[in-house]
């Protein structure tokens, strides 16, 4: 009770204790509340001016910032980098320092390039969110996905998690890895060895290179998009084949336990990481993911605001 | 350190939630506005609440419901205080719309706790009435709040010093003053 959050920017699950992401996830339970209410609306950022900086495209972590946002009636801009002076060769530290000097509150970043959150988190003095940045860190998604997790299962100690897909490019999946090992579970990474290199054992998880080896004793299944391109860049020979070997359809999903929980962070591609069936099915609690991401984000919000010193 | 001194101890404060727990009984139940629930802020507003429903039920039989409610979303600090303390899950199991409410807290002091507390409670509807009941009157608000039930008054106690309200597992309480915590800023 005594645990108060003093941290201005959220950059990764990496910088956090478990007790402190315990607190987020507790302080996300309570926001989540506030939408199920007829008034879903809370004065909790009342004032409070926060940018959405897109540096790379978003649409649905984005439009769950901005929701979330709202329903802490914050005061919002919306920035793409498309309609931002970085097309006009301005630096990015510029940029961030121009908003700043519009006396904005929060930043809430997304940017390609691995660490770019924070190295403007150094350099201003209002908070800053890291709504993902290149392979690095996704802190939200991992957030929302523990949270669900957390919901379904009434714990995150001693399970056992697999995540199943394209680990290399992922941020999401270096979030959850974090997030999960310092709550006390324990994670299995399946895929080919092209997408699911072996050194991801040094940081204490388990890579797998069979999906039935993989599945067989998950509590959750985490399954990660998988991206076109990839297969151009000559990481999996087809997309029919990455599908054969390591989608979840009516076939393998029989490597489940039967009370596994399958969760992907979307968009899905339906038939080559995940059957629609499946994504449809009971053991899917895909869209309950979007509806808890805006709770978190809220919960997130909340925390970082009331740490920006003024 | 901060140097705790004794302001009321449990006998009075017994004394003062019995006294509460009688006016409440008198406008509510013998009175005319019949049916309401007890909202409890939290921290100690919660323990209150409950202690003042089972007065309540001793004096007339009927156990009003000893609502939960949490304000720190709906606080004007945001961002002036150096953490937050966690949320704590509100309670309101009855429809709001329509509802007499008496919002419960430990102490009355600015009134701002109050402010927010009548902004949460709003949100869940329009209640048919909301009245006010604190265990520790200090009789200094700084906005236009007050009491209608104050068990106790302390208007001689220095702005310098805070009123804590102390429960014990039985229920019962006792009220110190102590120094504020260093990072207070008066108004």
């Amino acid at each position: 009770m005594s645990f108060t959050w003093n941290r201005k920017d959220l950059l990764s699950l990496y910088d956090l204790r478990p007790e402190e992401i315990t607190y987020l996830l507790d302080t996300a339970e309570e926001f989540k509340k506030v939408s199920q209410r007829k008034v879903k609306k809370v004065p909790a950022l009342r004032g409070k001016t926060v940018v959405n900086f897109f540096v790379e495209p978003s649409t649905r972590t984005r439009v769950s910032f901005e929701l979330a946002e709202q329903r802490l009636s914050a005061d919002i801009i919306n920035m793409s980098a498309s309609v931002s002076s970085l097309t006009k060769g301005e630096t990015l530290l510029d940029t961030v320092k121009n908003i700043e000097a519009l006396q904005v509150d929060l930043v809430v970043m997304r940017h390609s390039a691995t660490g770019a959150q924070n190295f403007i988190a150094k350099h201003l003095k209002c908070g800053v969110i890291n709504a993902g940045d290149g392979a690095h860190s996704h802190p939200t998604q991992a957030l929302l996905d523990i949270f669900t997790i957390r919901e379904k299962k009434g714990r995150i100690e001693g399970l056992k998690v697999a995540i199943v897909g394209d680990i290399l490019h992922s941020r999401v999946a270096r979030s959850n890895i974090w997030g999960l090992l310092k709550l006390g579970a324990s994670v299995t990474l399946v895929g080919p060895a092209t997408l699911v290199p072996k050194e991801f054992e040094q940081v204490g998880v388990r890579v797998c290179h069979n999906l039935q080896e993989g599945l067989a004793d998950a509590d959750v299944v985490n399954l990660l998009r998988i991206q076109h391109e990839r297969q151009a860049a000559g990481f999996f020979p087809s997309i029919n084949e990455y599908a054969r070997f390591f989608g979840i359809n009516e076939h393998t999903v029989k490597f489940m336990k039967p009370d596994a929980m399958v969760m992907h962070p979307g968009p899905i591609n339906r038939g080559v990481e995940l059957e629609g069936s499946i994504a449809d099915g009971p053991q899917s609690v895909i869209l309950e993911q979007v509806t808890n991401g805006l709770a978190v984000r809220m919960a997130v919000l909340f925390l970082v605001a009331g740490c920006v010193q003024k | 350190m901060e140097k705790k001194a004794l302001l009321f101890d449990s006998d009075a404060t017994s004394a003062a939630i019995a006294r509460i727990a009688d006016a409440v009984v008198h406008d509510f139940k013998t009175g005319e506005l019949e049916d309401f629930a007890f909202v409890g802020i939290y921290e100690n507003g919660v323990p209150l609440a409950e202690r003042l429903a089972v007065e309540v039920e001793k004096r007339c039989g009927y156990h009003p419901v000893a609502a939960k409610l949490d304000i720190s979303m709906y606080r004007d600090d945001v961002g002036m205080r150096s953490g937050l303390p966690l949320i704590r899950e509100t309670v309101i199991p009855f429809e709001m719309n329509a509802a007499k409410v008496v919002l419960v807290d430990d102490v009355l002091s600015s009134g701002r706790t109050i402010r927010a507390a009548l902004d949460a409670v709003t949100d869940y509807g329009r209640p048919a009435l909301i009245y006010l009941a604190v265990l520790v009157d200090r009789g200094r608000t700084e906005y236009p709040i007050h009491a209608d039930y104050a068990g106790l008054t302390a208007p001689e106690v220095s702005p310098k010093r805070k009123i804590r309200v102390e429960f014990a597992e039985d229920g019962s309480c006792e009220v110190h003053t102590v120094d504020w915590g260093r990072k207070h800023r008066t108004a």
